[in-house]
Order: structure tokens, then sequence, then C-alpha cells
């Protein structure tokens, strides 16, 4: 919970600076976030909500910066622990056609539970596609990223990680509605003859609003 | 010397023949100082020869008009009225604005001369001056004459264009100075091209009718124009409708999303209790649902109001490029200078 009351300071610290800049979008946001770990014990879930928001800052013609923060409780099911979720993170994109970006981001998350607190460290590339639907009303979203740097408190950095999603965003006036299912993958190296695996699913609703 | 006498006499007995050969100019020079030195019976043959259709060199109409104005007032000086007056009224009839200065002419001269002016009608306009006439300050100025009174009509009027324009009509006797604004009748700027000045009298004395005319060409002096945008085709504009092909690719894409995500969702949940897909379903659903009710709105009406808003500021945006352009257009226009030149006649046929 105190997690969340500092996500949702920094966002609105974030676009009261911002509020200056030429063309600024603020996406408050709410998901469903499923957890998912298996350290050789059989697989752990836990479930719960977050929110948070994105304030994307355009700077020009097709490039854009948006800083986010996320914040929740995901609930363990069958004696798993509750657990805090924490994220602060940035991200750059360039445009590279009419409806495709590149994109490259740093993020800090932290997980905690009464027994400790884990904080992960990632940088991400990637690329993500909006695809015009009824003329322009709705987009199709797809996105994938490569995150060749995590590192994780406690554990060795996974040999493989990656994010995928897919939405759609409707626009409504000004403001612009989406739905997006995305999904983080991380596979630790096999340590003492076991494989951790962890993933993080959500199923988010953003609203992006132009404040200027 | 024999022989040098013989040659005197010959250079002699030559020296009348030598000076009738001599230029109209020189003899009209030799005239107007004989006249001068009151020799008139010396002045009357040499003017005479001039205007001699036997007098073998050129005589232009300015030469002949003034030999005609000398021979009159050297016979009124002599006493010869009648035959003063006939010689003014060819001056006259030559040139209408032929005057008789009253510092240089006696009183007898000067009634004879009206007198003949009186008694024969004639209208003229004087040649037109090349000019350059900015039509907001400044005028064209024609000078046209009647030898007496007159009822006159003065009409302007484009080489085969359109109907003329009356510059002046009514009753004037000697030389009138008709100025022009550089309008035709339907109150814009004259076009270019060759234009046609006609004076027609009817003496209010004789009821005598004479006319005149002049050519001139006209030219404007105008500052380049811009020229305006185009009109906006199909290829500038963003389609307003969805096309029924574009219908049709929406439910694909709604297809395509609705499979990335369970995609998505497959590959990655598989080794970790992979019956947990309901996050992906409900996007794929939604997609799937959005794709197919994206093409069944795109066949109903299919209107985007996006592009159409669009379409419109572009429409407007230059609509007032265009306007400012046509505005600016108009500013140069209005500053159009005349250029007015001398023309010999109506131009060559086409």
């Amino acid at each position: 919970m105190r997690a969340a009351r500092l996500v949702a300071g920094a966002i609105l610290g974030g676009v009261a600076c911002a509020n200056a800049q030429r063309a600024l979008t603020v996406e408050p946001l709410v998901s469903l976030a499923e957890h998912r770990v298996d350290a050789g014990f059989g697989v752990e879930r836990s479930f719960g909500p977050i929110i948070g928001g994105v304030g994307t800052l355009r700077l020009g013609p097709g490039l854009a910066v948006d800083v986010r923060a996320l914040g929740g409780s995901l609930f363990g099911a069958n004696g798993v622990l509750d657990r805090d979720l924490g994220e602060l993170g940035v991200e750059g994109s360039v445009a590279a056609g009419r409806w495709l970006s590149l994109q490259v981001g740093a993020a800090r998350r932290a997980y905690g539970t009464k027994l400790g607190r884990q904080t992960w460290t990632t940088v991400d590339v990637g690329a993500a596609a909006r695809v015009p639907f009824a003329g322009g009303a709705i987009r199709g979203v797809g996105r994938a990223a490569l995150l060749p740097v995590v590192s994780v408190s406690g554990l060795p950095d996974p040999g493989m990680a990656f994010r995928a999603a897919a939405g759609l965003e409707y626009r409504l006036r000004a403001a612009t509605l989406g739905l997006e299912y995305s999904l983080e993958r991380y596979d630790f190296p096999i340590d003492q003859g076991v494989r951790r695996l962890e993933q993080l699913a959500t199923l988010t609703v953003l609203l992006r609003l132009r404040l200027r | 010397m024999r022989r040098l006498v013989w040659a005197a006499a010959l250079v002699v007995g030559a020296a009348p023949a030598l000076a009738a050969q001599g230029s109209t100019e020189e003899l009209l020079v030799q005239a107007h100082q004989f006249y001068e030195r009151l020799e008139v019976e010396r002045a009357l043959p040499l003017l005479r020869q001039i205007v001699s259709p036997n007098w073998p060199f050129e005589v232009s109409a300015d030469q002949r008009v003034d030999a005609y104005k000398y021979l009159g007032a050297c016979l009124a000086l002599a006493g010869k009225r009648d035959s003063s007056m006939l010689y003014f009224r060819a001056a006259i009839e030559r040139d209408p604005f032929t005057e008789l200065d009253p510092s240089l002419f006696t009183p007898a001269q000067l009634a004879t001369f009206d007198e003949a002016r009186r008694r024969t009608l004639a209208v003229a306009v004087r040649p037109v001056q090349p000019a350059r006439v900015d039509p907001r300050t400044t005028r064209v100025t024609f000078t046209v004459v009647a030898t007496h009174a007159a009822l006159v009509n003065v009409k302007l009027s484009a080489i085969g264009v359109g109907s003329p324009l009356v510059l002046f009509q009514g009753t004037m006797d000697g030389v009138r100075e008709i100025a022009w604004d550089g309008l035709l009748a339907n109150r814009r700027l004259a076009p270019p091209g060759r234009y046609t000045l006609a004076i027609v009298g009817r003496s209010r004395v004789t009821g005598a009718a004479d006319s005149a005319r002049v050519y001139f060409d006209l030219r404007h002096e105008v500052a380049a124009l811009e020229d305006t945008l185009p009109d906006l085709d199909q290829r500038s504009l963003l389609p307003e409708r969805v096309s029924p092909e574009a219908a049709r690719r929406d439910v694909v894409k709604g297809v395509g999303v609705a499979a990335a995500a369970l995609l998505i969702a497959r590959a990655a949940n598989g080794d970790l209790g992979g019956s947990e897909r309901g996050a992906a379903d409900v996007v794929a659903a939604t997609a799937a649902i959005t794709g197919v009710v994206a093409f069944l709105a795109d066949r109903r009406h299919g209107a985007i109001p996006e592009n159409i808003a669009a379409n419109a500021r572009h429409r407007a945006q230059r609509d007032s490029v265009n306007a400012a352009l046509r505005a600016r257009n108009a500013d140069r226009i209005a500053a159009t200078v005349l250029l007015v030149a001398p023309a010999a006649g109506e131009g060559v046929e086409r």
C-alpha cells in the first residue's frame, strides 16, 4: 500500500513538472497482474491489482519519452506469500515508419514480502507496432522487447528475458482507451539442478489523456 | 582673262538655280528672313515654290503648313485679303492646330486668319505622346481642336473590342485638353491593346462636318502576380470514407491482434502451469469482436471523422492562403501603370 502511495506521488509530480512542455499525455492505468514463479518447488501464483500511470512527453515528430510508475499488491494463492510491487521506468521511442516505433527503456522494480525485498533492474530494447482500424479510430497494438540487462538482487542474471504484448487502443475524442495483454518472461540459468522460471502477466486498461 | 570672266558670269547666272535646288528648310528660312525684313515681294516667290506641285524636294506636312501660313501673312500685308484667306484656310485645313502668334503678326493678319478659321471647319487630335501614367494619381491627356464653334464628339475605343467610351460630347471652339482616367465604360482598367481616339465635329456656323482619329497602344506595367495554390486533388487529401477493401482488412487486423495475444500467452505459460490464460482470452475476444464490428461499421457508413476534419482544415488553410494571395495580387493590379505609345493604324490584320 505504501508502494502505491509512492507511485501515485511520483506520477502526479512528474505530470506537474512536464506540464510546462508542449505535447504531454498522461495515462492512468489499472492492471490485473498474475505473477508466477517456479523455483523448483512447483509453480507459485500470486494475483492482484496494480495501478499507476505513464506520462509521455512528445519532443518532436515521432520522438517521445515516457515515464511510468506502477504499484500494487499481489495476493498469493495456496500459501504463497503476498507481495507488494512497485516500479519506476523510463522509455524513449522513435518512429521508424507510419506504424512502427523503436523503443529502449530501463526500469527498476521491487517486490516486497514480509520476509524481505527483492529489486530488479532491467534494460529493454524493442519495437511497437500500431496498426489502424476503422479509419484510424481504433489501433491494434503489438509490442516485443528483449531485456538484455536484467539484474535481480539475490539471484543470478536470467539467461533469457523478454516482454511481449498485444492490445487495442480506442480513440474517444481527445482521449484514448486502451486494453492490453502483456507478459514478461525470465528464464534463469540452472543452479544446483534447479531452473528458476518467472513471469508477470498483466491485463491492463488505460486511459490516455492529452493535457496540452 | 576672258576665261575667268566667262566663269564668273556662269557662276552668277547659275546662282538662282542653285538656290532653287536648296532644301525646303533652307528656302523656308530664307523666306522667313525676307518676311521679317518686310521684303514680301522676295518672300512670296520662295513660298510659292515650296507649295508648288513642281517643287522637286520633299516637303513635310509642317513645312507645307508653315509655307501656307506665311503666304497668307505676306498677302495680308500686301492687302490681298481674299488670297491671304485662301492660303490661311489651306494651312488650317492641313493643321487645325495652326495659330498666329499675336506678338509676331499684325492685327489685320490676325483678323484675316480668324475669318479663315471661321470659314473652315477642321477638327484634329494631337498625336499621342509616349507616356507612363499611374491612373491612381495622373491621367492620360489628349489634345483636340475645332477651328471654330462646333458640336464635337470625342470617343475612345479599343480596336475591334467592345463599345466606345465617350470622352467628350458638346460644343467647343479651339483647343481643348481631355483627360482620361484609364478606365472603360464598365469602370474597369482598360486592357492592353491598340486604341483609337476619334473626333467628329459639325460646325455650328457653316454646318460642315469633319473628323479625325489617332491610334495608340496601351500596355500594362504590373508587378509579377503570384499563382494561387492549385485545387486539392484526391492524392493530397485523406480518404474520408473507409473503402470495402479496408473494411475487410479490419477483420484481418482484429483476428491478428487476437492471435498475437493468444500466442504470447501460450508460448510463455506452457511450462508455468499453462491453464491460466484468461487475460489473453479477454484481449483476443475483444480484438476479434472489434475487427468484426469495425468491418460492419465500415460497411454501414464508413465515414472517417478525423480525416474529414483534417481535410476541412487543409481546405480552409488553402483557401486562407489563396485569399491572402488574391489580396496581394489585387493590390499589385491596383498599382498597374499604363504605358501609352503612339501607333500608326489599326494594326496588322490577322
